[in-house]
């Protein structure tokens, strides 16, 4: 296989005493579209900024296209889209100021025709201000500048937060539009895990500044599993499941969440401990995402008492 | 070509400034200049340079041309543009969170950098210096004042148009500067103020203006030197 | 064809799996007959919003199944019911799901005639020529 598109070895940021991304090892393969996850402040904005040379690491490394994050050159710059938090633009420039600003960047690479059918879609008129237009309007706008210049390489820091349902389906249309495009790769890291389900094929995971998962979404899926077992009498005392993540009891429930444990094992187990039944639970992504950045006590905020 | 896109954005973003520095320089220089032709509010008799401090040549003490009743005016303009300017360029793009777009273009950070400083060095020659000349012209016009001011106080007068330039770079650098303010992040603004107190009570003009060069150049090896390594 | 398959993330079903299940039901009631072209996968994929490598996975399990045959440089087509291969091993799997649906009706006080009954009357909707396009959803 050829290089991958992102890489990152040992990356590590600290803000003074907080650790914020930590010991990172990451790599991003040529042709997919990797959905970013991670709860908030778990480090996925620190992790990009340090990606794109914004931030310096304390320790560790990245590589975009093959170069050093921390010395970006103008050309591979150039082959890289970037979508900022928030969609900060700037704030009184017009449309049709701020696509003369970044077609300037781009000299050939700068598809006219495609930035003016997507603002005649969207139903933006191009003399009115950034400040003018409301939030949904500006992420559109910003999609479109991210687009325009058809990049190798697009990262996109939490692109629909706070978007209606409407401007974020364009986000995932604009990246499926990306992708289909010989040799695109596309980056986002988002909170919607519906919209991560629906268009990535690839999921990296990150917890508290550690990487937790980078995979394919089908492996995630299937690797997440939620295992209910029955007992006549009492759980057992001990259990020494492989891949256990969170168990959970109740008088004679045992509530397990696995990772990568193959189903002959749970059968296996369950076996062995005397469960009277058991039942693999199908999981969406979710939930799945939920029990696997779930701290290691975690309890149900609300417990209904038992009628 | 891209130089010119991002000159273009910082002297459209300076824009605003530059108009207010021109007219607040022209309202009240105008002012005085038509005060000093009305009732003769200066005084001609004192002519040599050399022998005081430039601040008497501006008229902080004495006025002998009625060009340089106007001199603190230029210069406290000139330094309220600098302060303006810097914050605008390096401060309030933390605030509105676009650091990170302007960062990612397609150049190298210290591009970014130089079209910023020749963004306020252009803004500074064409609002406040061009206000000067205009000044300079009206107190010119023969039938105005019984002796019109010489070229001298004219180009002297650039004196305040650069130490608003290196006030610029003390903001600058504060700006950048993401210690403490009790800590270094001070030290722009402060090295921009010396270097004003310095040039203000020099006698000689080659030492004010060697003192705004060396000053300019510290300031500026300090902010190339932040503002690549800086974090966004 | 795109417009009637419906994605639903966030259902616990794969989206691959929700487009393969769509699209056999469609082969099962006749919407699609033996040789219709299924769309491009990268068309299907814009339309549908989803990644393109699911969609080639979806018509890649189909192609298992062998409800499509995909001919190389020219597209996925639905197979020759005649040619589908059904082994004894998927009548097993059918006859295991029946059974489950049969106990489920007896548990439920149905007579035996009432559930052929059913099963004859979902049949029906099957194998009955479809209206206009889709016909009826249910």
């Amino acid at each position: 296989m050829t290089e991958p598109v992102l890489q990152t070895e040992g990356l590590t940021k600290y803000y003074g005493s907080v650790l914020a991304v930590d010991h990172l090892d990451l790599a991003i393969p040529r042709g997919c579209i990797c959905g970013f996850v991670g709860r908030n402040g778990a480090g996925k904005t620190t992790a990009i900024k340090l990606m794109l040379g914004l931030l310096r690491p304390t320790a560790g490394s990245s590589r975009l296209l093959g170069c050093d994050s921390a010395a970006l050159t103008p050309a591979i710059r150039q082959r890289i889209g970037y979508v900022t938090e928030g969609h900060r633009l700037f704030r009184w420039m017009s449309i049709a100021e701020l696509e003369k600003f970044q077609r300037s960047f781009f000299a050939k690479q700068w598809d006219d025709k495609f930035f003016a059918d997507m603002i005649e879609y969207f139903d933006l008129p191009k003399k009115r201000k950034i400040k003018h237009l409301s939030n949904g309007e500006r992420a559109q706008v910003s999609l479109a500048l991210a687009l325009a210049p058809n990049p190798e390489l697009l990262i996109m820091d939490d692109p629909t937060l706070g978007l209606d349902a409407a401007i974020r389906r364009q986000f995932l249309e604009g990246m499926i539009e990306l992708i289909m495009r010989e040799g695109r790769t596309v980056l986002f890291s988002s909170h919607i895990l519906g919209d991560v389900e629906r268009v990535s094929d690839r999921i990296v995971v990150i917890d508290k500044g550690v990487l937790r998962a980078n995979c394919s979404l089908e492996e995630f899926r299937k690797a997440v599993k939620k295992v209910i077992l029955s007992f006549a009498d009492s759980t057992p005392a001990e259990v020494d499941i492989d891949g256990l993540l969170h168990c959970r009891r109740s008088e004679k429930e045992l509530e397990l969440i696995l990772v990568s444990t193959a189903d002959d094992h749970i059968a296996e187990w369950a076996d062995k401990t005397g469960a009277e039944k058991y039942h693999i639970v199908k999981m969406n992504l979710e939930d799945q995402f939920i029990e696997f950045t779930a701290p290691a006590n975690h309890k149900r905020m609300f417990r209904w008492e038992e009628i | 070509m891209r130089f010119l896109a991002l000159l273009r954005k910082e002297l459209r973003e300076s824009l605003p400034w530059l108009l207010l520095a021109a007219i607040v320089l022209l309202a009240i220089g105008g002012f005085l200049l038509r005060q000093a032709q009305t009732y003769g509010w200066y005084d001609w008799s004192a002519r040599d340079f050399s022998s005081s401090s430039i601040t008497r040549t501006y008229g902080l003490y004495y006025r002998r041309s009625p060009l340089q009743l106007t001199g603190p005016v230029l210069l406290l303009t000139s330094i309220g543009l600098g302060l303006v300017l810097g914050v605008r360029h390096f401060w309030i793009p933390y605030f509105t969170r676009t650091w990170p777009f302007l960062i990612h273009r397609s150049v190298s950070r210290s591009t970014i950098f130089w079209a910023k400083l020749a963004a306020a060095a252009i803004g500074f020659t064409a609002s406040v210096g061009l206000l000067w000349l205009v000044l300079y012209r009206y107190a010119c016009r023969p039938g105005r004042f019984p002796t019109p001011p010489t070229l001298s106080v004219f180009t002297e007068g650039w004196l305040f148009v650069l130490l608003g330039l290196v006030v610029y770079l003390g903001a600058a650098l504060t700006g950048l500067s993401t210690a403490r303010w009790y800590t270094t992040k001070v030290f722009g603004l402060a090295f921009a103020g010396i270097v004003i107190c310095i040039v203000i009570f020099q006698c000689r003009l080659a030492y004010a203006f060697a003192a705004i060069i060396i000053g300019a150049v510290i300031l500026l090896s300090q902010i190339i030197d932040t503002f690549a390594k800086r974090e966004f | 064809m795109a417009l009637w398959i419906q994605i639903l993330p966030g259902s616990g079903k794969p989206i691959y799996a929700q487009v393969a299940e769509q699209i056999s039901e469609a082969i099962a009631k006749g919407e699609l007959a033996s040789g219709d072209k299924l769309p491009a996968v990268r068309k299907l994929a814009a339309e549908l919003v989803i990644n393109p490598n699911t969609v080639a996975r979806a018509y890649s399990r189909l192609e298992q199944a062998g409800l499509v045959t995909t001919k190389t440089g020219s597209g996925t087509y639905v197979s020759d019911p005649k040619l589908r291969r059904s082994d004894a091993a998927d009548i097993n799997i059918l006859t295991e799901r029946m059974d489950t649906l049969i106990t489920r009706g007896l548990n439920l006080g149905l007579e035996s005639e009432d559930i052929i009954a059913m099963f004859k009357a979902r049949i029906d909707k099957f194998v009955s020529k479809p209206k206009a396009g889709r016909g009826k959803n249910d």
